[in-house]
């Protein structure tokens, strides 16, 4: 499993955080941007189907959809903070395996979101953030990978 | 409420070490420090500003406390299960107790009451009656001024719990009889 791409989402739907795993041009953002935008849809579709009479809606989205070079994964916080996750081989993945990376993600947010001096709402730019989503997907370590990064 | 201070290890780095125990700090600490926020604040500024200034500090961690207290939870749906999730598991988490009594109109207003508000319990009431029967109605109006500077900060942890879930609102407190009082919630 090899994760192209990390992105926090916020509650108005402004994108806090996107970090490719793998060297990108402009160019490649953009493209990563778009399909991290599109996938928000899919998110509101995807939390209003669940709502069913007595339907306990967990905060695991699961494979929002397919694009030719990704497959789109979400994660929906109660305080409407998205986590997008876009995975690029063709191998079928386990799906607790992703649970798994987002709810340690999710973790990562809300440590982050506890710093006194962090701002909700303005994207998020923490040294210490990105080493530690680095150290989050390493664990499912990506052949030739290195940093990619995010410049507001 | 207490809150450890050691910081979780660091997701992902292999086996986790032998678990220290959480350093923990005492309920005193906290109950000094909301009393001296509220001195050194209605010093500074005047009534208003002061509390203004309170409520938008508690606004603040309210936003931060509810990042963290909805983490493990289910996804919330309308506003009801949203102001049932601040009456148990928010309130428990910072008062030690869930909220007594819940009551709506079921056209936005919320009152929620509490007989036995946690962060008041050490505020002296007003003196019982048989000290003379002028002094009372104007020594309880002190009373609950008082009580009421001391207020300003949770409201705002409610108002920043609730309006970071999605749900815009004023919160009002009103402490009718210490140690018991009532916040009331209008949704904007």
């Amino acid at each position: 499993m090899t994760i192209a791409c990390v992105a926090f989402i916020g509650p108005q739907n402004n994108p806090m955080y996107l970090r490719s795993l793998e060297p990108a041009s402009d160019d490649q953002y953009m493209k990563l941007h778009y399909v991290v935008h599109c996938s928000l849809d899919a998110v509101e579709e995807k939390v209003l189907l669940k709502r069913g009479p007595g339907d306990v809606q967990e905060s695991y989205l699961g494979l929002l959809y397919p694009t030719e070079d990704y497959r789109v994964y979400g994660y929906l916080t109660n305080t409407h903070v998205k986590i997008i996750v876009l995975l690029d081989d063709e191998a079928p993945v386990k799906d607790d395996l992703v649970m798994r990376v987002m709810k340690r993600l999710h973790n990562l947010y809300v440590d982050t979101t506890s710093n006194p001096f962090h701002k909700f709402g303005m994207p998020i730019s923490s040294p210490r953030f990105d080493a530690a989503l680095e150290s989050i997907v390493s664990v499912y370590p990506r052949p030739g990978g290195s940093v990619g990064g995010f410049k507001t | 409420m207490q809150k450890p201070l050691a910081p979780s290890p660091a997701p992902g780095t292999g086996p986790t070490p032998a678990k220290k125990p959480t350093r923990r700090c005492a309920e005193v600490c906290l109950e000094l420090l909301c009393v001296e926020c509220v001195r050194l604040f209605h010093d500074k500024q005047s009534g208003p500003a002061a509390a203004a200034a309170l409520e938008a500090i508690g606004y603040r961690v309210g936003q931060q406390l509810v990042e963290r207290y909805t983490r493990d939870k289910p996804l919330l749906g309308d506003t009801l299960e949203i102001i049932k999730f601040v009456c148990k598991d928010f309130w428990q988490a910072l008062f030690k107790k869930q909220v007594d009594n819940l009551k709506t109109n079921h056209r936005g207003v919320y009152v929620l009451q509490d007989n036995g508000f946690r962060w008041l319990q050490r505020l002296a009431g007003p003196p019982p009656p048989g000290a003379g029967a002028g002094a009372d109605p104007g020594r309880e109006e002190a009373a609950r001024q008082l009580a009421l500077r001391y207020l300003h900060l949770p409201c705002g942890l409610v108002r920043g719990a609730l309006g970071h879930l999605g749900v815009a609102c004023t919160v009002e407190a009103d402490p009718k009889q210490l140690p018991s009082c009532t916040f009331t919630v209008r949704i904007t």
